[in-house]
């Protein structure tokens, strides 16, 4: 299964090397952590793949823009 | 000309389109990361990937198909959508190969081939996958090559029908006849038990179709432009731009 991790971030960040090993998962941390983690994996692809969205929108708005303004000046 | 770069009115239709596929993949990325999945050994997590490792490997073939179409019909009618569809379908074709090769790299080196340091391993598919980019990239190298419009798009017609002819014994007639991790072929029985299994069935078709409709739209974007691109081209050559202002 999954291997524990090196927590060498305890080394400089005190905060986040008590967080890891002391503090119980709280609020939105609960589901997040659940399940190997996996929903952070998700959130992360869905930031990505949201801004992909982002541009196939804006692309096929711009070239909409573009098609209309050919129709106008140039009738097929 | 007004036949030659005609395209299909991309309306209401084909926004809506956008939307059921931005929102189709949205629900097929939630479904692969946090779905259940047989319990693999070696796997474990990463059998998720075959919800995006494979797909691209259907709009591949999918793109590929349509370009040697739009070759064919190019060479058969000469109008000039076809050279723009058959070019477009091509880029995405691949494209969607590209990322198929480097995440199924990606996949075996942490999996199959975990603690050998192989990146590159002796997997025969993905060989013949290298191979067959190599032919479908120098389709593009061709294009560059050729500077009359009418010559590029026949040649490279040509060429997409060869290249396309090649693909199903490169990607699937030889490999089947190796050892390969790839299922179907000899040497992995884990690989058809995930394919069949249930949990995973329905998302991965989910994944498949999602991922040849956002295929198609990216194939659509890029042949609008490009007609865009040739309908202002023509209009500038029959009006041509007025000479700077002397005084």
């Amino acid at each position: 299964m999954l291997q524990p991790a090196d927590t060498t971030v305890a080394l400089f960040d005190t905060t986040a090397a008590q967080a890891v090993t002391v503090q119980r998962a709280e609020g939105i941390e609960r589901p997040m952590l659940a399940e190997d983690k996996l929903p952070v994996v998700l959130a992360v692809v869905l930031v990505v793949w949201f801004g992909v969205l982002f541009l196939l929108f804006r692309t096929d708005r711009r070239l909409a823009r573009l098609e209309r303004r050919l129709d106008a000046d140039e009738p097929r | 000309m007004d036949r030659d770069l005609a395209l299909p009115h991309y309306g209401l239709a084909y926004r809506l389109f956008g939307v059921i596929v931005a929102v189709w993949i949205t629900v097929v990325l939630v479904l692969g990361i946090l779905g259940p999945i047989s319990n693999l050994p070696i796997l474990e997590h990463t059998a998720r990937n075959l919800y995006f490792h494979v797909p691209m490997w259907f709009v591949l073939y999918a793109g590929a198909i349509a370009g040697a179409w739009h070759a064919g019909r190019y060479l058969a009618t000469g109008r000039a959508v076809h050279d723009v569809r058959s070019e477009a379908a091509w880029t995405v074709s691949t494209a969607a190969g590209l990322i198929a090769l480097v995440t199924g790299v990606i996949w075996s080196r942490f999996t199959w081939y975990q603690g050998t340091g192989l990146w590159w391993s002796p997997e025969p598919r993905q060989n013949m996958v290298a191979v067959q980019l190599l032919i479908s990239g120098a389709y593009f190298v061709l294009r560059g090559q050729l500077d009359r419009p009418r010559q590029r798009a026949r040649l490279s017609a040509v060429y997409a029908l060869f290249a396309t002819a090649t693909m199903p014994f490169l990607t699937y007639v030889l490999p089947r006849r190796m050892q390969s991790l790839h299922p179907g072929a000899e040497g992995n029985p884990a690989f058809s038990q995930m394919d069949i299994a249930p949990q995973m069935r329905w998302v991965f078709y989910a994944a498949a179709v999602g991922f040849l409709a956002l295929g198609w739209w990216l194939y659509t974007q890029r042949v609008r432009a490009r007609v865009a691109e040739l309908r202002v081209e023509d209009a500038e050559a029959d009006a041509p731009a007025p000479a700077a202002v002397v005084s």
